[in-house]
Parts: structure tokens; C-alpha cells; sequence
């Protein structure tokens, strides 16, 4: 059985193993050329003015786009490998030979798509492997590797995504029964899965923390950390952030307590340090919060491993599906 | 044939159909909200004089509609792959194309028919997404004048139409050539990208020669609405552009372009600057900005001006139509040359 699948994909292995290799050797060539950038910038960055201060900008625009096309990589997988694996067969009829063997239809299904799923798994996990190398510098410079997108295609997500999104294609393919629907679905499916949980479900794995300061102030939690809502609060737990209305530091003027508008209605940067600490202490006696709710830096490889185990999970229900409906369904 | 058309991909029609009513119902809600928060927050700026800032503190819009509008840059892919591919290729496939090849019709027509109708309606789905996301960002490209640069120009104005046709025709060659579904999908999905990729690198930024300005350190220069910058630096007296090192450390002149480290400077104006790393007073840095003015070095900005986007939009269309002309003639050759 292995040695049949081997025989079935033995040519779209080795494609996608040339594809790797070329996308292999444009990361690393540009990624290479990154990292001497930043290490001859190294030396020069000193306590007083930090390598973030420079405005130099790391890696070439090539590497970036190829970078960020990489996202799409598992849904190619899922689609190219996944969706065909029981629906060409079905549509060829050559399931009918297949289903009439002496393995069983389970058996040929898990054999069949537990090789592929551990291929996809591989292919991912090199191009996420490699982006993360690429990405060092950045995330050393930017301190973005916890940011939406780039969350996206480093560590050991893009494992989780490509198994998934193979799982889809091939559960889409034994619902379906045709190539050309199942790649359709796979493609929104896949889409559809990752934006509701990139954008809804991820900020919420863990309870994230708030930093309360001054109202006028500003804080920037320490490197990498996601950041996910900035304002001020008053002391009833409205929520200001930002808006059209007339506004300081995100306040409506209309919200700020009369006693304060006075010290505050001047430009802020022509106030004296005096003048500020007293605003400052004005908003403060009236309830006035800024705050800073975000996900720590140490939160970035737990989210790692549950977004990971959220699409490995996915995966196992899917395939289970695909196990019942295959059974269930005549040659 | 019209009517065979219809019936083979009226359910094709009729899902995509489906598809694109919940998009635009998407945008045209999420943009009605945007464009009235773009209202008013122009109202309130214009009242108070701040309209100046206003793209450093005004976010428009959903994040998740925002993945969804540029994920648009699939489209075209995702019909060629679906549409195009299968067109030759899936008839072979399944045999049809023996039945089909065999009556009062001729191949060459039978072709031109089926191709025809379904690059109609590939130009129309585009279309539709691209005039959608085009008014969708609307308020966008007034308040970051980004409208020209490389991604958002992708996705608007009538460029998407030209990719779609190409897209469409790659699949349907793909597919004429090689005789099989998938192999055409893969081979449709990677040239678009391939093809995509170089246009938009190397072919795009040269379609008409770029405007270089040069302009003194102490006074910036911001070319009018939404321009594509594709260089900035500073040239000395020779006209030849000053290499700065990488480790940009220590004292930086002016902020344009990125400033100029002082140690790229001549000698004699490094003297000027004191030692080290320390930071200008007034009077030195005015100093060593009027001896770099002495030795005439300046800033420059090369740049394709807002007044070309759309000549860029049509030649990039122009271009692709013609590639996707180029490979339906292929497809042509293909399919009358070959045995049923």
C-alpha cells in the first residue's frame, strides 16, 4: 500500500521537492545578505541610541513578498494534494479496482492519507523552518514576530495550518465526490477557518494583561509583545480610544472634568514640565486612566503550541468525517 | 453552443453568483460605515485645523474586511484554476471532448465559443470585485495616498480585469497542453504567480521613465497626491548618489530620504559637528548644514507622479491581454492540431 502511493506521487514529490528548493535558495540567499546587514549595524548600536532608533530598513523587497506569499503555501497543499486523494478517484472510477482489493476501504484511506498529511506536515514545516530563519534579524529589529501575518508564518503554525488545510481537501473531496468542487472548498474553507480564528479566537487563548499609567502618558510593553487595545478609561469604565471628536490623548474634551480643561487647553508642547504634572494630576484625581492590554512576549510559544493543537485537532475531526463517509458509501 | 454553455455551468454561475452577493454585501456595508467615519472625521479636522495628522490618528475600517479586500489578489488565480484549467482539459479527461469533437461544429469553433463566454464572465467577476474594492477604498486612498503603491495597486482599477483575462487564458492553455486537470491547476497557479511576480518587480517600476527631484537638505519635498516613490538618497557635487553605510549611528542630518549621517559628510564639515556622539546644538548643526550645502550635496526622490496611475493601470492591462492572447493562440494550436 505504501509502495502505491509512493507510485501515485512519486512526480508531485518531486516537483514540490524542486519548488522547495528553489523557495530554499531565494530565503537563504536574501537571508544571508539580511543577517551581514544586521550584524555590521550591531556594533554601532550603543545604551543611548538603540539599533530601533536607526531608520536604516532590513532585507530586500524580493525576500519580503516571497516571504509573506509563503502564508498561502498550505492552502496550496491542501488543495493540489488533499482535495484530489479520494475524489479524482471516485471521478476516474479507479476507486472501484482499489475498494475491490483485499485491504480494506478504512485501511487504504488512512494509509493513503496519513502519508500525505505527514508529507504536508514536512513541506510546511520546512517553509515555516525557513522563514523563521529568514525572519531572525526582523524580529531582533522589529520585535514583530508576535504581530497578526507574522504570527502567521513562523514557528510551528504553518505545521498546523498545511495539515489541516491537507485534511480539508480531503474531506471535501470524499463529501463532494469532484476535484474541481472540492479545490473550491478547500480555498474558502481554509480562508474562512483562518480569518475567523486569527481574528477572533487567538486573542483569547490566554488572559491577556493590562498596564494602567498616567492619562497623558504613553507605554510600550517590553519587546514583542502583541499589543491589542490602547486608551484611557474613566473612573465608571467607559473606554476612550481615539475618534473623530475634538480630543487629548484619545479624551474627548467634552468627557474632561471642567477643573481640568483649563490646564490642558493650551498646545501640550508648549506647556512647562510643571504645567503637564499638573494636568496630569488633575486627570488622575478625576478617575482618569490610560491603559495598554496586550499579550506578553512569554505568551508567543504558548500561542504557538495552541494554535498548533487548535488545527491538529480540526485536522483529526475531519479525517474522522472522511473515515465515516467512506465507509458508508458504495465503490 | 451558447445554450450548451449554460447548462454546463449554470451551478458554476449560479455558486459564484452566490459567493459574490455576500462580498459585496460585505463591502458596501463595512465602506457605507467607512465612508461616514471618513466624513465626519474631516468635518471635525477641517473645524479644528488638524487636518494635517490626520493619517497618523484616524483608523478606517475592519481589520478582517481589510484581509478580505486584499486577498482579492487572488482572485484571478483562484478563476484561471477553477475556470480556465478545466475548460480542454477536463473534457479530455472524462472522454466528452470525443462526443463533442465529433459534430456538425468544428473544434476551432467549439473553442472559441466555450473560451469566450467563460472570459466574459471571468472579465465581469473581476470586474465587479475590483469596481467594489475600488470604492471601498476610496476613503483609504484620500487619507494615505497610497493608491499607486505596489499590493493596493493590484487590486484596483481595471489591472484585476487584465490579470483575470490572463489567469483565464493560462488555464485554459495549461490545460489544452498538458490534457490533464490538475497538472494544468498547478502549472496555472505557479506561472500566474511567476508571471505576476516579474511584472511587478522588474517591468512595472520602468513602464515610463521615473521623475527624479533634487531639493536642499533643509527643506523637504513631498510630491503631490498619491505618487510611488521608488528611491530616495542624497548626491554630492559629482551628481554621483552618496553611499551610506548601513550602522547609521551618531549625529543624522536633516530627516529626508532617511537623513544623512554626519560621517558621510566631508571632512571639513565632520570637523563642524564636534566630537563623537554627541548630539547637535543649534548652532552646529546649522553649521554643518550650511557647509554640506557649501559642497553641494543634496537630496533627491525618484518617483512615478499621482498624474501617471492611470496610464501605469492601462498598460499593465495592455499587458496582460496581450500574454492572454499570446496563450489562447497556443490553445488554438493546440486543440485543432490534436487527435480526439
Amino acid at each position: 500500500m505504501t509502495w502505491l502511493v509512493w507510485r501515485q506521487y512519486r512526480w508531485q514529490a518531486a516537483i514540490a521537492a524542486l519548488l522547495l528548493a528553489v523557495f530554499a535558495a531565494v530565503v537563504i540567499a536574501t537571508g544571508l545578505q539580511m543577517a551581514a546587514q544586521w550584524h555590521s549595524m550591531l556594533p554601532a548600536c550603543t545604551r543611548s541610541s538603540p539599533c530601533s532608533a536607526t531608520s536604516a530598513s532590513l532585507g530586500s523587497q524580493v525576500g519580503h513578498d516571497l516571504v509573506v506569499l509563503s502564508l498561502a503555501v498550505p492552502v496550496i497543499l491542501g488543495f493540489l494534494w488533499g482535495a484530489p486523494v479520494v475524489a479524482h478517484e471516485l471521478e476516474t472510477g479507479t476507486v472501484n479496482f482499489a475498494w475491490a482489493q483485499s485491504i480494506t476501504k478504512t485501511r487504504w484511506l488512512l494509509v493513503k492519507a496519513g502519508w500525505l498529511l505527514l508529507a504536508a506536515a514536512v513541506w510546511g514545516g520546512a517553509v515555516g523552518a525557513l522563514v523563521t530563519w529568514w525572519s531572525g534579524p526582523r524580529n531582533a529589529f522589529y520585535s514583530e514576530q508576535f504581530q497578526p501575518n507574522y504570527f502567521d508564518q513562523q514557528g510551528i503554525v504553518p505545521i498546523g495550518y498545511a495539515v489541516f488545510a491537507t485534511a480539508l481537501g480531503i474531506a471535501a473531496g470524499a463529501l463532494t465526490r469532484r476535484t474541481l468542487v472540492a479545490i473550491a472548498v478547500t480555498i474558502g474553507g481554509f480562508i474562512g477557518v483562518r480569518l475567523l480564528i486569527s481574528q477572533t479566537l487567538r486573542a483569547h487563548y490566554m488572559a491577556a494583561v493590562t498596564a494602567y499609567y498616567n492619562p497623558l502618558g504613553y507605554y510600550s510593553p517590553p519587546g514583542g509583545a502583541w499589543v491589542l487595545s490602547t486608551g484611557v478609561v474613566d473612573k465608571y469604565g467607559h473606554v476612550f480610544s481615539g475618534g473623530s471628536a475634538p480630543q487629548v490623548n484619545g479624551v474627548p474634551v467634552t468627557a474632561i472634568p471642567a477643573s481640568c480643561r483649563g490646564l490642558l487647553f493650551r498646545d501640550l508642547n508648549t506647556l512647562s514640565r510643571g504645567q503637564v504634572h499638573q494636568a496630569v494630576s488633575c486627570m488622575q484625581a478625576s478617575g482618569f486612566r490610560g491603559f495598554t492590554t496586550y499579550q506578553p512576549a512569554s505568551h508567543y510559544w504558548p500561542f504557538q503550541g495552541i494554535e498548533t493543537g487548535i488545527y491538529l485537532a480540526l485536522a483529526a475531526a475531519l479525517l474522522a468525517v472522511t473515515v465515516l463517509v467512506i465507509r458508508h458509501r458504495d465503490a | 453552443m451558447s445554450w450548451l454553455i449554460w447548462r454546463t455551468y449554470r451551478a458554476q454561475a449560479v455558486a459564484t453568483g452566490a459567493v459574490l452577493a455576500a462580498f459585496a454585501a460585505l463591502v458596501i456595508i463595512t465602506g457605507m460605515q467607512m465612508a461616514s467615519q471618513w466624513h465626519s472625521a474631516v468635518v471635525t479636522c477641517t473645524a479644528s485645523h488638524s487636518c494635517g495628522n490626520l493619517s497618523s490618528t484616524l483608523f478606517l475600517g475592519s481589520r478582517t474586511v481589510g484581509f478580505l479586500v486584499i486577498m482579492t489578489l487572488g482572485v484571478p488565480a483562484v478563476l484561471g484554476m477553477l475556470c480556465g484549467a478545466p475548460l480542454v482539459a477536463q473534457e479530455v479527461e472524462a472522454g466528452t471532448s470525443q462526443f463533442a469533437w465529433t459534430q456538425s461544429i468544428t473544434r476551432r469553433r467549439w473553442l472559441a465559443v466555450k473560451a469566450g463566454w467563460l472570459l466574459l464572465a471571468a472579465v465581469c467577476v473581476c470586474g465587479v470585485v475590483s469596481g467594489l474594492v475600488t470604492w471601498w477604498s476610496g476613503p483609504n486612498n484620500a487619507l494615505q495616498a497610497n493608491a499607486f503603491a505596489p499590493g493596493r495597486f493590484d487590486i484596483m482599477g481595471i489591472v484585476p480585469v487584465g490579470y483575470a483575462v490572463f489567469a483565464m487564458a493560462l488555464g485554459i492553455a495549461a490545460g489544452a497542453l498538458l490534457r490533464r486537470t490538475l497538472p494544468a491547476v498547478g502549472l496555472t497557479l505557479a506561472g500566474f504567480i511567476a508571471v505576476r511576480f516579474v511584472v511587478f518587480g522588474w517591468v512595472r517600476p520602468h513602464l515610463m521613465s521615473a521623475v527624479t527631484t533634487y531639493f536642499p537638505l533643509n527643506v523637504g519635498f513631498t510630491p503631490a497626491g498619491s505618487f510611488w516613490q521608488l528611491a530616495a538618497g542624497y548626491v554630492g557635487a559629482d551628481g554621483q548618489p552618496i553611499t551610506i553605510p548601513q550602522s547609521t549611528n551618531g549625529q543624522v542630518l536633516g530627516t529626508d530620504a532617511g537623513g544623512i549621517p554626519v560621517s558621510s559628510l566631508p571632512a571639513p564639515c565632520q570637523a563642524l559637528a564636534g566630537s563623537g556622539n554627541a548630539p547637535f546644538t543649534r548652532a552646529s548643526e546649522h553649521a554643518v548644514l550650511a557647509c554640506a550645502q557649501a559642497h553641494h550635496i543634496r537630496a533627491f526622490l525618484t518617483y512615478q507622479p499621482a498624474g501617471r496611475y492611470w496610464a501605469f493601470q492601462g498598460i499593465e492591462t495592455g499587458i496582460f491581454v496581450l500574454l492572454a492572447a499570446a496563450l489562447l493562440a497556443v490553445a488554438f494550436a493546440a486543440v485543432t492540431r490534436r487527435d480526439a
